[in-house]
């Protein structure tokens, strides 16, 4: 039985590291931005709603329409497809909690808005060229 | 004339999610959606609806529109045309507000506001956001729309991050009167024994709750106790050609509400437990040539429960599972089932794009205490229903 239970936890443990490898995204915000990393929690509760800070100071979340570095965010980070992620965001609109979050066509849009627009948080493909934003680890 | 408005309203949501961002420029932002419902029950009729003969009066369209003028500052209305049987048929607002978060720990909203009381009160109403088509009646009732679903005045709110070990606290509390219509479906029973309440009823009120995210990732427990002050509202009431006037008096109500939730995955499980006590009395004014018969206090005690789980079958596919009890406990002990009603819920949801949705849902219903009118069930009531409903919804 153990054996059966520490292999079941092995698969577990594994299956996390094979998700983790698979997000081929980076998270980016503008310079004013204080924090230099972002916890897992925190990365989720920013960009579902659930929170508009990090390190200390206010932030807005960017997102992609769509493509592979939308969906591996999403489903590495938020736990959702993009259908049930842009639906928990109009829950919060109709019921007068949030505004929807700016959504961009691609990468190069992404990095332009957020290295603009202060407070702004967003992410993109890892090969995607991200001057004039700064990286945040991810711990 | 208003099906027909409602139709091309709806078409109008349908047709129009690619300019929902073309205003974002501006921080304004126009989103909607509209849903139609059909009923069917096997015994009795439900929700004041045909439903024993399939009913499709059950149609919600609502408009919202929200600007975001500054960081911190949000304004916002939302306009909704609700029909569902003799419950409703009605353009609402259903709020109109301004919400300015100074930070994480506090902000505040006010106008007419959603009251956020207890685990899904603020998104009773939108149907797009879960899974059922009805929502355990006993906690979440169809029935009224202006009894608990929002009310005029304000709402504070805050999040506090505990340490790590200790998870997080929310924190709402409102205060504000709360206005029912003459046509709210609150006051259907009155106005079927011919009672009418031309001006409504009103009265203020004020709650608290507080939500507490345990360090287990998803769970959260809560807990509310809202107060509703007594509401009084003049009633006209005319039988043999004598009209009388009178007071319709509700007492106060302390509602305690608990409830736990856990969400892991494709999983989510919810349980809750309320209480609502009140009375209602009406005192006569005007008695004109024969005594009104004096109606004596009229208690209810309804407690009421419900559990239930959901899972994720696929991206698309969710299905879920409730069963939830109301029961009067001050009325007397029957074998008519008049005191209680059990409520058994199959149900699923398929999304068939960002925007449209389909859902199925069964219910097994035992006893007669809730979801139904005299006037829709003039040979009386059997004791169980199943009752069948299929739905359909636009969101953008």
């Amino acid at each position: 039985m153990k054996k059966l239970l520490y292999g079941f936890l092995l698969v577990a443990t594994a299956s996390i590291f094979v998700v983790q490898a698979k997000a081929q995204v980076i998270v980016i915000a503008n310079n004013s931005v204080k924090a230099s990393d972002v916890s897992k929690n925190d990365l989720k509760d920013v960009f579902t709603g659930a929170s508009t800070s990090l390190g200390g100071g206010t932030v807005v979340p960017i997102l992609l329409k769509g493509g592979t570095a939308n969906e591996e965010f999403l489903q590495a980070y938020i736990g959702k497809n993009d259908t049930a992620y842009r639906a928990g965001w109009r829950n919060l609109v109709f019921t007068g909690q949030a505004t929807m979050p700016k959504s961009l066509d691609g990468d190069a849009a992404v990095v332009e808005f957020v290295a603009h627009n202060a407070g702004t948080i967003g992410y993109i493909g890892k090969a995607s060229a991200h001057e004039g934003v700064k990286v945040l680890a991810i711990k | 004339m208003k099906r027909l408005l409602v139709g091309a309203i709806a078409l109008a949501l349908g047709a129009i999610p690619a300019t929902a961002q073309s205003l974002e420029d501006l921080n304004i932002q126009i989103h909607g959606y509209a849903t139609q419902g059909f009923l069917y029950t096997t015994n009795n009729n439900i929700l004041t609806t045909n439903s024993s003969t399939g009913s499709p009066d059950w149609t919600d369209a609502v408009v919202n529109l929200t600007a975001q003028p500054l960081p911190k500052l949000r304004v916002g209305v939302q306009a909704r045309y609700f029909l569902l049987g003799s419950y409703s048929n009605q353009f609402l607002i259903d709020w109109a507000a301004a919400d300015y978060k100074v930070n994480e720990k506090f902000g505040v909203r006010f106008g007419k506001v959603k009251t956020p009381a207890s685990l899904f009160n603020e998104i009773l109403d939108i149907d797009p956001g879960y899974i059922w088509s009805i929502m355990p009646q006993g906690v979440y009732t169809l029935s009224s729309r202006e009894s608990f679903l929002a009310h005029y005045g304000g709402v504070t709110y805050g999040k506090v991050n505990l340490s790590k070990s200790a998870g997080k606290l929310n924190c709402w509390t409102w205060i504000g009167e709360r206005v029912i219509a003459s046509n709210d479906g609150f006051l259907l029973p009155s106005a079927e024994k011919g009672i009418v309440v031309p001006n409504g009823v009103n009265g203020w009120m004020g709650g608290a709750h507080l939500a507490w995210q345990l360090p287990i990732p998803g769970a959260k427990v809560g807990a509310t106790y809202a107060y509703q002050a007594p509401r009084t509202g003049t009633f006209n009431y005319t039988t043999k050609g004598l009209t009388y006037t009178g007071n319709m008096v509700r007492s106060e109500i302390k509602n305690p509400d608990y409830y736990g939730q856990y969400e892991s995955g494709k999983f989510m499980a919810a349980a809750e437990w309320e209480r609502k006590a009140t009375y209602y009395e009406i005192d006569t004014i005007t008695a004109g040539a024969t005594p009104f018969p004096t109606l004596a206090k009229i208690p209810t005690d309804p407690h009421m429960w419900y559990a239930m789980a959901t899972y994720k079958v696929t991206g698309k596919l969710t299905a879920g599972v409730y069963d939830s009890q109301w029961v009067n406990r001050s009325a007397a002990l029957s074998t008519s089932g008049a005191r209680f009603s059990k409520d058994w819920d199959i149900s699923a949801r398929y999304d068939i794009n960002e925007f449209l949705y389909v859902k199925a849902e069964e219910h097994f219903i035992d006893g007669t205490g809730l979801v139904y009118d005299t006037n829709m069930n003039l040979g009386g009531l059997k004791p169980t229903t199943t009752l069948t409903i299929f739905k359909a919804g636009v969101s953008f």
